[in-house]
């Protein structure tokens, strides 16, 4: 059996974290986003390509998590060094960070991206403002985003 | 620093540092279970209505404006009317194919079909039911069809190919008479609902009765498929149901004060229950002298308001049917609240179908303006609702 040192232990949670709750939250929300752009294609042929920017709006969550969970990865668990714990406790917190982040963006996203579709099939002039309206949410995923960066940078594993 | 916070974890009297994680790990766990969960629940929530309500809003974008009205008002003719429509998908597919009318009533009842067959489960029932109106529509037609002695084709014209007797259409349309129309309708519902009014009708020749057994049928079921509401949707659609159910009332209760019939001739009609208006208010009512005692007879409900600015319309001109358009303006204007109050449930298809009824009655009011000799496009355009 391989042995694995606390920190490494503790950095894997981190990473999963990180790319777990943003994909949660960013699946979530691009299904719901996905489920009114289909309800507006079933309605208007054209709405087609509108309907997969909004769709895929709320996808940059899970990239985000997906960055940080392989950055901690690369930095801890692949460079092949013995972790200490304190490095894994970071990884933990850059994981919560932009994990959480990332899966209350994401819900919100695809709600206000379901909601944007409604509106520029009713209303074709609603676009730009639609994805004015939900690109608004991608600010909290921005901050877990940097907030996970920093950590990792003053906390020693990009150290 | 590791040293630190051993020293610390030790302090804090966890026997290791392995403890003290395991202890933080699972304090982590519960409370992002807690986050993760309380953040989903109102999510999912509003899950099911995303891909019905993008269907509705699109067909709600398509909804006539007002300049579209002001444009098909100009109209010169009905056939310049028919050539505006056609340029529209939703109703170019049944202009050529039936009577303006009744292509009109198709396309509405295509959408309370569709927001039947996409609107989600908890609320299906209800819009399923609401179904029904196009079964008690076409029973009504055929059955004054008849009694007005209307050819089979003639009748055919009046009634809307939806809802459960479809299949039953064509052999309803043949009857010779009322009598065979109702044996027809063996195995449903309808012979036991009309049992009381047809004899009524055919003796006084009076519609009231026959038109308001098959709408309280209507209404008093469709409460009983939102008398519990489970979330905030179904008690939207309760509230929406409710008003129906209450304007109807009231209007049966004003045309009995106008035809002078007492409470004993139209109770067996009335949606017993009500909403906001209770059995024993409605009774109060019609112990009222006049029309003018049941509005004032409304005090301190959200009709009074309503009805009492109609009432001077009623003065002039004698004719219930401002009354009429107030209390369906007060259905529509409900409808279009919870539109805006429940945006992410139920009530853009709410909202939507109140104003598609409107679009098709007032197509309808503009076809019989351009029918009828007379009428000037101002005129038409006073009429509109």
């Amino acid at each position: 059996m391989v042995e694995i040192a606390l920190g490494t232990a503790l950095a894997a949670i981190g990473a999963g974290m990180a790319v777990g709750f943003a994909g949660l939250g960013s699946g979530l929300g691009q299904g719901i986003a996905a489920a009114g752009s289909v309800g507006a294609v079933a309605e208007d042929e054209d709405m087609f390509a509108r309907g997969i920017i909004f769709t895929a709006l709320p996808e940059t969550q899970a990239i985000y998590g997906f960055l940080i969970a392989i950055l901690i990865m690369v930095f801890t668990i692949m460079a092949g060094k013995v972790l200490p714990a304190s490095l894994g406790l970071v990884a933990i917190g850059a994981g919560a960070a932009i994990g959480f982040a990332g899966l209350g963006s994401g819900m919100g996203q695809g709600i206000t991206a379901s909601s944007a579709v409604g509106a520029v099939v009713e209303n074709e002039d609603m676009f730009a403002r639609g994805i004015i309206f939900t690109a608004l949410s991608e600010t909290q995923a921005i901050y877990g985003f940097l907030i996970a960066i920093l950590l990792m940078v003053f906390g020693g594993i990009l150290g | 620093m590791a040293e630190d916070i051993t020293t610390l974890v030790t302090g804090l009297g966890f026997p290791s540092m392995e403890a003290f994680l395991a202890v933080m790990f699972l304090i982590l766990a519960i409370f992002g279970l807690i986050v993760v969960v309380s953040t989903i629940k109102p999510v999912l929530s509003m899950f099911p209505y995303t891909y019905p309500n993008a269907r509705v809003r699109a067909r709600m974008g398509r909804i006539f404006s007002e300049k579209q009205f002001s444009e098909i008002i100009e109209s010169g003719n009905l056939e310049e009317v028919k050539n505006y429509l056609r340029g529209y998908p939703d109703y170019a597919k049944y202009i050529d194919q039936y009577p303006l009318e009744k292509a009109l009533d198709i396309q509405l009842a295509e959408n309370y079909d569709l927001v039947a067959r996409i609107s989600p489960e908890n609320s299906r029932d209800s819009f399923k039911f609401l179904l029904k109106k196009w079964d008690i529509r076409n029973l009504k037609s055929i059955i004054i069809a008849k009694e007005a002695g209307l050819s089979a084709e003639e009748t055919m014209d009046l009634v809307v190919p939806f809802g459960e007797l479809t299949d039953k259409l064509d052999a309803l349309i043949d009857a010779d008479n009322i009598n065979e129309v109702i044996n027809t309708l063996e195995g449903t519902e309808y012979p036991q609902i009309m049992e009381d009014a047809i004899p009524i009708y055919q003796e006084t020749g009076m519609l009231l009765p026959l038109e308001s057994s098959l709408d309280k049928y209507l209404l008093e079921n469709l409460l009983r498929t939102v008398a519990t509401p489970e979330d905030d949707n179904t008690s939207y659609l309760k509230n929406y149901v409710g008003d129906l159910v209450d304007s109807t009332n009231l209007k049966i209760i004003l045309r009995a004060k106008v035809d002078g019939l007492k409470y004993e001739d139209i109770e067996p009609y009335m949606i017993s229950d009500g909403y906001q208006i209770r059995e024993w208010k409605l009774k109060d009512l019609m112990e009222a002298e006049d029309v003018s005692g049941v509005v004032s007879g409304l005090e301190g409900t959200d009709y009074s308001t309503l009805l009492s600015d109609a009432m001077a319309d009623y003065n002039d001109s004698g004719s219930i049917s401002a009354f009429e358009t107030a209390l369906d303006n007060h259905v529509d204007d409900t409808a279009q609240k919870i539109s805006l109050k429940n945006q992410f449930g139920i009530g853009p298809m709410i909202g939507f179908l109140s104003r598609k009824e409107r679009e098709i009655k007032n197509l309808k009011i503009i076809a019989r303006g351009k029918r009828e000799e007379g009428f000037s496009p101002a005129q038409i355009k006073e009429m509109l609702l």
